[in-house]
């Protein structure tokens, strides 16, 4: 399977951003009723429509590790600690597809809207989706990648699964998909097959190509990004692509290893 | 070229019980439904609910039971090859209790853990029903308020479509969660009465339990999914225009990615909310492409609206209903909002036919799906 990537745009809690004015004052948006993890959703996505047409029609997918911490907690707290009733946009943001609602707006979307996470592959299972819809509507598609570490960031750690001195980031990373490689500056390919820690190790014994992993993959000898988030694959990609450089990346979960593969077109 | 999607095999569990069970009660209007105590600006109030029969614990263990043993009842002609090449999606408005559950193990010091940590998202129990049937590893859950499981359907079909996997199990659940029904009752969108589907008294809706699984494929069956179209289109975050326009503008695209004209559609199942806003607007879209004679009937004053679930839920309701000969009446209709449109208010006698599903949610989500059965 292959897509072909037309735009990117990132955002990394690293880099210094009041997030609400920025879309307030930069991009002239309505903020109102949202909160942390829908405007980093819809920050992502001005940023792409920065440097790209959207299209009406454009096919939305958003995923995330595990979506928005920060309503839950809010609410958890109001419901079962407060005995306080809900507020009803409190509540409208606990829904997944609220943050796509907002994302679908503010780049004028009317087509298909998904919200959707996978507890393994989340990245590239959506890219599978993404391969499946786009291969029988031949449209292109918005798919944007959303983790925000919340306070306390232990929630974020006991949820992926990761260690408690690992270092967290909050990241946002869009990619504007096609299956038609016209005006194509990337192309990935992945597939649904699954891959042993022997069968992985002989595939790249033969690569020239850079490769990168997951840090969850501690057997593979291979470069890591410092700090984590759930889909730090789409920012990985993101970053070859700006660099115009080829890799091969690993991830794995429970001892199943997936790859992808990215070649630049530039 | 497209392959015909075949809808192979479906399980519920409904406030009315198995597919039997909750065919039986439609057929004989015999509406088995229960109560809980909800949270309100004022005070704790009753609300009528539609509860599975055997109580689902807010526990993920519970709702992963009850989840295997739907599956179990879909994959079962399954061989190991085919369980291999079979994908798991799973459609669900369902807020992460894994999150809430780490929520209080973190943040609270009465309740404090020990550090733990182990990967769980919202889609942890396709993950863990794809090992435990040996289906291939790609789950993934979709979450689209009340359109979760329908969209969870139309993507399982691009799965097939695209040659990606050869099946697809979809399954919607939801149930009870005080978080969500005092968020429909912080909306003031409950009903304390029935629903009552396009009807001017209607006042609101009211909330169902469910567990719906169906198995797709491109074998040979009578039941066939011709296509469905699903958009975000709506006035605002809640709700669509009052004429409808939006929901009429995902009705007709559905029927023209399925090849299928205004004049084949046999009976429309409707969304049918019983809440004000939505039924008007939907009533409105029906009356803008369908003459006063068309069909229409509402599925949700059986079982409740089950949210997430009624996509795979109410699809298995409809096509057991003609299975068994009859798409069922609307039940606590007396006065329609638009003199003439009345959904049926006796059972129809059908066996076969092309029909429309609407599914309509929060968040602009709209989809309308088109099956068709043939007898063979």
């Amino acid at each position: 399977m292959k897509l072909y990537i037309k735009a990117t745009s990132t955002y990394l809690s690293d880099e210094e951003l009041d997030i609400k004015k920025e879309l307030k004052q930069r991009y002239k948006l309505d903020t109102r009723r949202q909160d942390s993890f829908i405007h980093l959703a819809v920050l992502g996505a001005q940023r792409l429509k920065d440097i790209t047409d959207i299209k009406k029609d454009d096919e939305l997918y958003l995923t995330s590790g595990v979506g928005n911490i920060d309503v839950i907690q809010r609410i958890n707290r109001s419901v079962y600690e407060e005995k306080q009733f809900i507020k009803p946009f409190d509540f409208i943001n606990t829904l997944g597809n609220t943050t796509s609602y907002y994302v679908a707006t503010s780049l004028g979307i009317k087509g298909k809207n998904i919200f959707q996470i996978s507890d393994n592959f989340t990245y590239i299972n959506s890219l599978i989706s993404i391969y499946s819809s786009l291969s029988m509507s031949k449209k292109e598609a918005i798919f944007g990648c959303v983790d925000l570490v919340s306070e306390p960031d232990e929630i974020l750690k006991r949820v992926l699964g990761i260690s408690e001195n690992c270092e967290l980031v909050s990241g946002v990373n869009y990619q504007k998909l096609s299956v038609n490689n016209e005006d194509s500056i990337s192309e990935i390919e992945f597939d649904t097959k699954f891959y042993t820690l022997d069968e992985i190790k002989e595939i790249l014994k033969d690569s020239d190509k850079e490769i990168f992993s997951s840090f969850r993959c501690s057997e593979i000898d291979a470069k890591k990004e410092s700090k984590f988030f759930e889909t730090e694959l789409s920012y990985v990609i993101n970053k070859r692509v700006e660099s115009k450089k080829d890799m091969i990346y690993i991830d794995c979960f429970n001892g199943r290893y997936k790859i992808l593969r990215l070649k630049s077109l530039r | 070229m497209h392959k015909t999607l075949s809808l192979l095999k479906c399980a519920i569990k409904s406030a009315q019980g198995d597919l039997r069970q909750t065919i039986s009660a439609i057929k004989n209007s015999n509406i088995n439904i229960s109560t809980k105590i909800v949270s309100t600006f004022d005070a704790e109030m009753e609300i009528p609910y539609f509860l599975l029969q055997n109580r689902v614990e807010d526990s993920q263990k519970s709702i992963y039971k009850e989840l295997k043993d739907i599956v179990s009842k879909i994959v079962v002609d399954l061989d190991k090859d085919d369980r291999e090449k079979t994908a798991l999606l799973v459609g669900t408005s369902l807020v992460d209790m894994n999150i809430v559950d780490v929520v209080n193990d973190s943040v609270y010091e009465y309740k404090r853990t020990p550090y733990y940590s182990s990967k769980k998202s919202i889609d942890s129990y396709a993950k863990d029903l794809v090992d435990e049937f040996g289906l291939n590893g790609f789950s993934m859950s979709v979450s689209t308020a009340c359109t979760s499981s329908v969209n969870a359907l139309l993507e399982a079909s691009n799965l097939i479509q695209s040659g990606a996997f050869k099946y697809v199990v979809v399954l919607g659940v939801d149930i009870f969660s005080e978080m969500m029904s005092n968020g429909f009752s912080s909306m003031k969108l409950l009903s304390l009465g029935v629903q009552k589907p396009f009807d001017i008294s209607r006042d609101g809706l009211v909330l169902g339990e469910a567990i719906a699984g169906i198995l797709v494929g491109t074998e040979s069956s009578s039941w066939v999914l011709k296509g469905g179209y699903s958009n975000c289109n709506s006035a605002n975050i809640t709700s669509v225009s009052a004429s409808g326009e939006e929901y009429a503008d995902v009705m007709q695209k559905a029927m023209h990615i399925s090849n299928t004209n205004i004049g084949d559609i046999t009976a429309l199942k409707a969304h049918a909310t019983s809440t004000p806003t939505n039924d008007m607007s939907e009533i409105n879209a029906i009356k803008q492409l369908f003459d006063k004679d068309f069909r229409f009937t509402a599925i949700k004053p059986y079982i409740g609206h089950t949210l997430g679930a009624c996509g795979i839920l109410e699809l298995a309701i409809f096509m057991s209903c003609v299975d068994d000969g009859f798409i069922p009446k609307t039940i606590n209709h007396q006065d329609s909002i638009i003199d003439k449109y009345t959904p049926i208010s006796e059972h129809l006698e059908c066996k076969d036919g092309t029909f429309m599903l609407n599914y309509f949610g929060f968040g602009g989500n709209n989809t309308s799906i088109i099956i068709k059965k043939e007898l063979v």
